[in-house]
């Protein structure tokens, strides 16, 4: 019986030691993921803005515990097709947030046009405390344009990705864009979704439901139809201005009236009487004050 | 105070003049110069790179400066409450403090102004306040309240020092040449006559009545610059009273730190009694309850409400990154200097030295808070900023003027006490007078046989 209950006790205690086990086991991984820093990335992105020059941004980042830290002043050469001196796109290093940028130079125009598909190689030499290293991107060329309708009182906004094949643009498929209004803090969706994809006319086609949004002072306003971060096409942005928002005119005499924003010649009549009042008052007691040591001085030349 | 009684005149006179430095005080004052030295060399190195030697960024474009800075405007409001309020209300102890209070007043008030400076980063720019400034901006308020009380706290030192230095002129072969002609540029033509003391004490009664609104004004205008501000920990209406009430407190608290070293140094433990430093204690803990109160409604209410914008601010000073510092201020600051000085034991000069400097560092914390966690928490979302923006350290340029400014306030607090009595002699001889007398009348009194 005696050994029966021992064998219980055993059997309980066994549990009690795995789950103390466990437990301490994630709790040391755990330790060891916030403290870990791991090596430093590198990434190449490529951006094409408006249809017009294309531009590569390198980024080099490290976790540090259970986050991505920016990592600065990791200088990095990037290079088209191939790592060869002649296909030395440029070189940069990069900043406090580990991002930096290149643009792609005049000289590269002729092999940029003929062209259709490209690799870029990001390399980074081996310095002080810093290994290799390398990363590369391959980009198929593409454009993307935006476009709006209006119909039966109803706007959209369509954009069209296609790509270079051969000589000829070809319309993609299946590809999410987002389209949306360039606001101060950053781009507003058109409609109710986050992104829209496209059809096989490579068409993404969104209903504008934004009216009255504040434009500037003709109500002008900025669509922008974007293809973010995509494995084949890279980041494409391109804009268009239209007359869809609400005219936001400042009102007139804005900064004539006497308020207290205004400026320091249109200060409120009752700020100046009570600012002045207090200021004169002070500083004619501090004036009171200078003469009564001036009369102490003259009693005492006197005396 | 029952102590002067007993003390002759000369023993008196002997006692509070000006020394010279000792070696500890040649020691002192040269540490002293030495971080001011520091300091101005960190200062031209921003001067000649710009402000980008700071770690203040577009969101705290306020850092460490302005926390020094409204600290700075704190402790000089005690001028006021010790010789302004004390006078007018006839606290009869006030003579060994008043002295003190007015000289802490005048330094920090000096660099609370040349600090503001520092923090403009161009200061060949300060004259477009006056050519280009607004009356509506409170920057302006404060820039002429601070040159106000400035000069009123000047005016204040120097009136009450007259006699003090007339004295000291006719006492030149005991003093020596070494400050003979500034004494008699500062007051040879003293004489105390009957008419130059009316003049004289008119015009502290004046400056005492001034100075008191002007003071109230200069801490209340300093608050206003971060309450009429919209952010979260600074919208509040409640700003200028918790203002008033920290430097009240932070004030004594350096008042009673110089009481202690002075007493110390100078061997004034016949002026500068127990009995002060328990008045002291007492004046000192109703102003940590008051300040306290006033924290309990800066905070507790916004904290019961939550906010949404509030609530990553008040979450930070509560639970956050600044939670060890803000828990420090409070502590160190304000409940165990209550609980402290709450005791008789706890007000006397030793244990009353360690809480005012307790209450003086906690209140620098306390300014660090008020400035710096509402900046990194803006309404509006932050945009495209680099990851350094969501964090302030202060550089070593900034720690090194700022440490610099402080050194600065105690050397011009050091060479005040080289060069002028800080207790003043001819009030204390008066108060002797009068305690005679009044024994003497006592005596005459308690001699009279009852019919």
């Amino acid at each position: 019986m005696k050994q029966l209950n021992n064998m219980k006790v055993y059997q309980y205690h066994k549990y009690i030691i795995i789950m103390v086990l466990l437990f301490g086991t994630s709790v040391c991984t755990i330790n060891a993921q916030d403290s870990a820093v791991s090596k430093t990335e590198l990434s190449v992105s490529y951006f094409l803005p408006a249809n017009k020059v294309p531009y590569l941004e390198v980024s080099t980042k490290k976790k540090v515990g259970r986050k991505f830290e920016p990592v600065k002043n990791i200088p990095v050469s990037v290079y088209l097709s191939e790592a060869e001196p002649t296909n030395l796109l440029g070189k940069v290093t990069t900043d406090a947030s580990g991002k930096g940028r290149i643009g792609i130079p005049a000289s590269f125009k002729n092999t940029w046009d003929s062209l259709n598909e490209f690799k870029f190689i990001a390399q980074s030499d081996s310095s002080a405390g810093q290994e290799s290293l390398s990363a590369d991107i391959t980009i198929k060329k593409a454009i993307l344009t935006v476009d709006t309708t209006s119909a039966d009182g109803t706007r959209m906004v369509t954009a069209q990705l296609k790509e270079k094949s051969g000589n000829d643009w070809v319309a993609i498929k299946n590809i999410d864009m987002k389209l949306g209004i360039k606001r101060m803090l950053g781009n507003l969706s058109v409609g109710d979704e986050a992104t829209y994809t496209s059809d096989s006319t490579g068409v993404s086609s969104a209903e504008f439901k934004r009216d009255s949004l504040p434009g500037d002072q003709k109500g002008n306003i900025i669509l922008v139809a974007e293809v973010d971060d995509n494995d084949t096409y890279g980041n494409l942005v391109t804009e268009k201005n239209v007359n869809w928002g609400a005219a936001v005119k400042p009102p007139k005499n804005f900064f004539a009236q006497r308020t207290l924003w205004s400026t320091r010649f249109e200060t409120p009549i009752w700020l100046l009487i009570v600012a002045y009042s207090i200021g004169i008052g002070v500083w004619c007691v501090i004036f009171y004050l200078i003469w009564q040591i001036v009369k102490i001085k003259r009693l005492g030349a006197n005396a | 105070m029952e102590n002067l009684k007993n003390l002759s005149a000369e023993k008196i006179t002997n006692d509070l003049l000006p020394q010279k430095f000792g070696r500890r005080g040649m020691i002192w004052t040269a540490s002293l110069i030495v971080i001011c030295c520091i300091g101005a060399f960190a200062y031209i190195k921003q001067l000649r790179e710009g402000l980008i030697v700071t770690n203040m960024g577009d969101y705290v474009s306020w850092g460490i400066y302005i926390s020094n800075f409204v600290f700075f405007v704190a402790v000089s409001l005690v001028g006021s409450l010790i010789t302004a309020i004390f006078r007018l209300s006839g606290v009869p102890w006030r003579t060994p403090l008043t002295r003190i209070a007015e000289i802490i007043a005048v330094s920090n008030i000096t660099f609370a102004a040349l600090i503001i400076i520092v923090d403009m980063g161009r200061p060949e720019r300060l004259y477009f306040l006056f050519t280009h400034g607004r009356i509506q901006s409170p920057i302006l308020w404060d820039v002429i309240v601070i040159t106000t009380y400035f000069f009123l706290s000047l005016l204040l030192l120097y009136i009450t020092l007259i006699p003090d230095i007339r004295m000291m002129i006719s006492l030149k072969d005991k003093l020596g040449k070494p400050f003979s002609k500034l004494y008699h540029w500062l007051a040879s033509f003293w004489q105390g006559t009957a008419a130059q003391e009316k003049i004289r004490d008119r015009a502290i009664t004046i400056l005492c009545i001034t100075v008191i609104p002007v003071a109230f004004c200069i801490h209340t205008v300093t608050s206003w610059l971060f309450a009429t501000t919209y952010r979260p920990g600074w919208d509040s209406s409640n700003f200028g009273a918790y203002f008033v009430s920290g430097a009240f407190l932070v004030g004594a608290g350096a008042v009673v730190v110089a009481m202690y070293v002075f007493r110390r140094v100078y061997k004034l433990e016949n002026y500068i009694t127990e009995t002060h430093f328990d008045k002291m204690g007492k004046l000192t803990v109703m102003l940590a309850l008051l300040y306290l109160y006033f924290n309990v409604n800066e905070f507790l209410v916004p904290a019961f409400k939550m906010k949404k914008e509030e609530k990553d601010y008040l979450s930070g000073l509560f639970t956050g990154d600044f939670a060890p510092m803000f828990w420090f201020a409070i502590l160190i600051g304000m409940i165990i200097p209550i609980l402290v000085l709450l005791f008789k034991k706890g007000r006397k000069p030793k244990p009353m030295f360690i809480v005012g400097v307790m209450v003086v560092v906690g209140a620098w914390f306390k300014r660090y808070l008020i400035v710096t966690p509402t900046l990194l928490h803006p309404f509006l979302p932050k945009y495209d900023a680099p990851a350094r923006f969501n964090h302030y350290f202060p550089s070593w340029e900034e720690w090194a003027i700022t440490i610099g400014s402080m050194a600065g306030v105690l050397l011009i607090i050091t060479f005040f006490a080289r060069v002028f009595p800080v207790i003043s002699i001819y009030k204390t001889l008066e108060d002797k007078n009068a305690l005679t007398k009044q024994h003497e009348t006592t005596e005459q009194y308690e001699s009279v046989p009852v019919s």
